[in-house]
């Protein structure tokens, strides 16, 4: 196989300008959507921003492993509905709070990543992305059938989570509001992770058995700890992500949490749409695709939002025939992605800022 | 005791026999070099030094430690780096990088091992193209590169894998020149290389594979001289 | 006694113990045959283009809605729908291979695997767009009839399907040892720069490998379509099952593909007996993850992907 073609140089060590003005940026932006629910108060537009972050969270948390490390994963929904049906259960069985119950789904997560880990990221290539679907299936498949302990397919229908009380103030989880906050919190931790570990001397190392584990591993690379490091936390922040959505959705069965193409697939497309590999990459994936396949999949939202008019056509149109057509969508783009933008619109841009910004390289000093 | 000894090393692929029995020591300090034809097991006797193979007999021991069957990784923070016939850049990495992972092994801090890295670029002459994509790079710098890289994990002993093929005379002289200097500064090198113009002037011992087997040891001169070496294939002046 | 999951064991030990044993034993071998089509299409399509096709449930899904079609609409058997099913799923393939799969050759390994998990999710939303989401029964006149054979009792359709199989195996070994194109095929798969080197027009041995596989595939389909419900996702579960096969087989190996077809029919119906019948696949896929545990290439593959 040829080799892929090079990216511009070190994507791990911007130069220092550029990386605080992105900063920046970024903070603002920030500060912006923190400061969005307190002036439009309308649910739709506040649902939004939570399944906006929540795909910011686990596209992050792909990133780690499929992007950084190389290791694509698809099969990553076993994190999610184990840290979904973790808190779920704790909360139902034991009556613990949710605000314990995430944690334990970090945990739960990562605990399990050790063992799908240690099966699976020994393997190579296609033998890694079957294992990780196998995974997810077989998790699945238990959940569905040891019915006693998880309600099987009849699934969850999860209380609402009570009162969280702190010293000075009692938070009440009733409404988007609180989700919102939550998740975008949680979106922010995500995307620091990646950037921080980019940067750290593991980072380093992903990338290196991402390019080419051969030589990373005769240059003195653990392959297992450092593979298994970037999946402990992939994990933990996949598991907090589905024991969010558990909280917010309010119900969760098998099919739902465990499923391949509405929970381990889009995770991947929207790293690959925005830039596998980058910190931007899973932000502006998950900008990119939320929109659209919300936009199939709740038409009338749309028209809450005012962007089409009340009883437009489109709306009829889109439900009786493309409601599920998002997953049509995810299967087109994906396509679409590796054969013209394999390296995502962060890559594609980059390119083209490139080209305009080209100038003669200055000629090597005589030796 | 010799830095790496390596005593009736035997690796067999089915039923082919890629090394069979073959001693020889490398004395710290000096360079030596390892020829014969294409085939004779040359990579493969790296290969079963650095952790990517088990030998099937024999052993190998670096400072005196049994290292046969130790993993890649943990070879090389003995203190055995390497560097690979066929180049192997992180392609997607900048050429400082790409030598910063190599110093990550040495230290745990990012920047300290920058400095490290850029140090060793200095080395090989590769300082001004820093921030370029090691992709991109053409052969000879990629060899430079891989070299950098392997001098970044701190060796005590590097093994170089015919670093000098697809060179120009003016890349190969600048590698020679590297080479001398690394050996100048106390370190110990294992140089496979069909160049042999270059392995009589940098080599103060050579050993001769053939088909598995060690044809012959000695001193460059010595070498040169022996008729079995001479029937077999002594490779391109 | 009941068994760990909470169903009901097999009523011990005997005569009635060995017969529901060489019961699930023969239903299994006869699923075999049929998952081994799947099985060996999968491994035609890696060892002649090193693409690993995630989509390959898919074709199987189509060959099925395409018997269904022809049953419901025209009347034609699922057996002798397969003149058509395996020449249209031909085509279908190469025509996937030469607008899609084929430009991506140069693309990263798991870039390519992606691209054919997306072909597979657009194939199996298609089905549902045209199809909707009802499960899909074909009944023949003999989908629930049943023979003797030595004592045990056999799914008349699933016998069927399994000498229909057996047959167009027997087909594929035929036209892979004795005609120019079946050589030229193996030629490519064991070494494609040779067999450039040699004259072999590798596209074309691509065109017709990606082709052989979705025939095969659908013919798969086509075959247990008056057994199973036909749905759109059903895809999924063969395209895990035909990676398990190919897996425990070797890839790139006809042979490992048709062993593996029938190991894994065998473990799935033992599993259904002798586990639970919910948790058949999961002890497939279970013992597939301990298989590379152990052997991270698989029972009978290499020691290279």
């Amino acid at each position: 196989m040829p080799a892929p073609p090079p990216l511009p140089a070190s994507a791990s060590a911007p130069r220092a300008g550029a990386r605080a003005a992105g900063t920046w940026l970024a903070a603002a932006a920030v500060a912006l959507l923190a400061l969005f629910p307190v002036l439009v108060a309308r649910p739709y537009p506040l649902h939004m921003g939570v399944v906006l972050f929540l795909a910011v969270l686990e596209a992050a948390a792909w990133n780690l492993v499929g992007g950084i490390a190389g290791q694509y994963s698809v099969g990553h929904a076993v994190y999610f509905g184990a840290g979904a049906y973790a808190a779920v259960m704790l909360l139902e069985r034991l009556g613990i709070a949710p605000w314990w119950g995430i944690w334990a789904a970090a945990l739960c997560a990562v605990l399990l990543g050790l063992v799908v880990g240690t099966i699976t990221l020994r393997l190579r290539g296609p033998y890694f992305v079957l294992a990780s679907i196998a995974a997810a299936e077989v998790a699945r498949l238990a959940v569905l059938h040891f019915r006693a302990f998880t309600h099987g397919a009849q699934g969850f229908v999860v209380a609402e989570p009570p009162v969280l009380r702190l010293p000075g103030l009692s938070l009440t989880f009733d409404g988007k509001r609180p989700f919102y906050y939550l998740t975008l919190a949680l979106a922010v931790l995500a995307v620091a992770v990646n950037r921080a570990v980019l940067r750290s001397r593991l980072g380093y190392q992903l990338l290196a058995v991402r390019e080419d584990q051969d030589a990373a591993h005769s240059l003195g690379i653990r392959l297992s700890l450092v593979k298994n490091q970037a999946l402990a936390i992939s994990a933990a922040l996949t598991g907090v992500a589905g024991a969010v959505f558990a909280g917010y959705s309010r119900f969760i069965d098998p099919d739902t949490v465990f499923s391949l193409t509405d929970v381990s697939v889009p995770m991947v497309l929207y790293c690959l749409a925005g830039g596998a590999g980058t910190v931007e990459g899973p932000v502006v994936g998950a900008l990119l695709l939320v929109p659209v396949s919300e936009a199939l999949r709740n038409p009338r939202g749309l028209v809450s939002l005012g962007l089409l008019p009340a009883g437009s056509g489109v709306v009829g149109f889109v439900e009786r025939h493309l409601s599920q057509a998002h997953q049509l969508v995810y299967g087109v783009l994906l396509v679409l992605i590796v054969l013209f933008a394999p390296e995502g619109v962060a890559g594609l841009l980059r390119r083209l800022l490139r080209r305009s910004r080209a100038r003669p390289r200055p000629a090597p000093p005589p030796a | 005791m010799a830095l790496l000894e390596i005593r009736h090393l035997s690796k067999f692929f089915g039923g082919l026999a890629a090394n069979a029995d073959v001693s020889f020591s490398v004395e710290r300090g000096t360079i030596v070099g390892l020829v014969g034809p294409n085939g004779a097991g040359k990579t493969t006797l790296f290969d079963c030094v650095t952790g990517f193979h088990r030998p099937d007999r024999g052993e190998v021991r670096f400072r005196g430690i049994r290292i046969n069957g130790l993993s890649p990784a943990r070879v090389c923070r003995l203190g055995l780096a390497r560097t690979w016939q066929k180049v192997r850049p992180l392609a997607r990495l900048s050429v400082l990088d790409n030598v910063v992972v190599g110093a990550l092994t040495r230290t745990r801090r990012v920047e300290a091992a920058r400095d490290l890295a850029r140090e060793e670029l200095r080395v090989v002459g590769l300082s001004d193209r820093a921030g370029v994509a090691a992709g991109t790079l053409p052969v000879g710098e990629r060899k430079k590169l891989e070299l950098a890289r392997a001098l970044a994990t701190g060796p005590e002993l590097l093994l170089v894998d015919e670093v000098l093929g697809g060179l120009n005379p003016t890349e190969s002289e600048e590698v020679v020149e590297v080479l001398l200097a690394l050996r100048a500064s106390g370190l110990t090198l294992l140089v496979i290389e069909h160049d042999m113009r270059a392995i009589m002037r940098i080599s103060d011992r050579v050993v001769v594979l053939d088909s598995g087997e060690k044809l012959a040891e000695g001193t460059p001169a010595e070498v040169v001289e022996d008729r079995e070496v001479v029937a077999a294939y002594l490779g391109e002046p | 006694m009941r068994s760990w999951a909470g169903v009901p064991a097999p009523a011990g030990r005997g005569e009635t113990g060995m017969i529901l044993f060489l019961q699930s034993l023969l239903s299994g071998v006869l699923m075999g045959g049929v998952y081994a089509l799947v099985g060996i299409g999968l491994t035609l399509v890696f060892g002649v283009m090193r693409i690993v096709n995630f989509a390959h449930g898919e074709l199987v899904m189509l060959g099925m809605y395409l018997a269904w079609f022809l049953f419901t609409r025209l009347g034609w058997d699922p057996y002798l729908s397969l003149v058509v099913v395996a020449p249209a799923l031909f085509l279908w393939g190469a025509l996937l291979q030469a607008a899609v799969v084929g430009r991506a050759l140069h693309a990263l390994p798991e870039n390519q695997m992606l691209l054919t998990i997306g072909l597979g999710l657009a194939m199996s939303n298609a089905a549902m767009l045209a199809f909707t989401a009802d499960y899909r029964i074909l009944t023949t006149s003999y989908s629930s009839s049943g023979l003797q054979v030595l004592g045990l009792s056999v799914s008349e359709p699933m016998l069927a399907a399994f000498l229909v199989a057996v047959g167009v195996t027997a087909g594929l070994y035929l036209f892979l040892l004795r005609t120019d194109t079946g050589r030229a095929i193996r030629a490519t798969a064991q070494d494609r720069e040779a067999a450039q080197l040699m004259g072999i027009d590798v596209r074309r041995m691509s065109l017709v490998a990606f082709g052989l596989g979705a025939a095969l595939a659908g013919t798969a389909g086509a075959l247990v379509s008056p057994t199973y419900y036909i749905y759109p996702q059903v895809g999924g579960a063969f395209t895990l099952k035909a990676f398990v096969i190919v897996v425990l087989g070797g890839m790139g190996s006809v042979v490992g593909a048709t062993l593996g077809g029938l190991l894994v029919g065998v473990t799935e119906s033992l599993a259904a007996v002798y586990v639970a019948s919910d948790l058949k696949e999961l002890v497939v896929y279970s013992l597939f993850l301990l298989v590379l545990v152990a052997r991270p290439s698989g029972l009978l593959g290499k020691a290279r992907a």
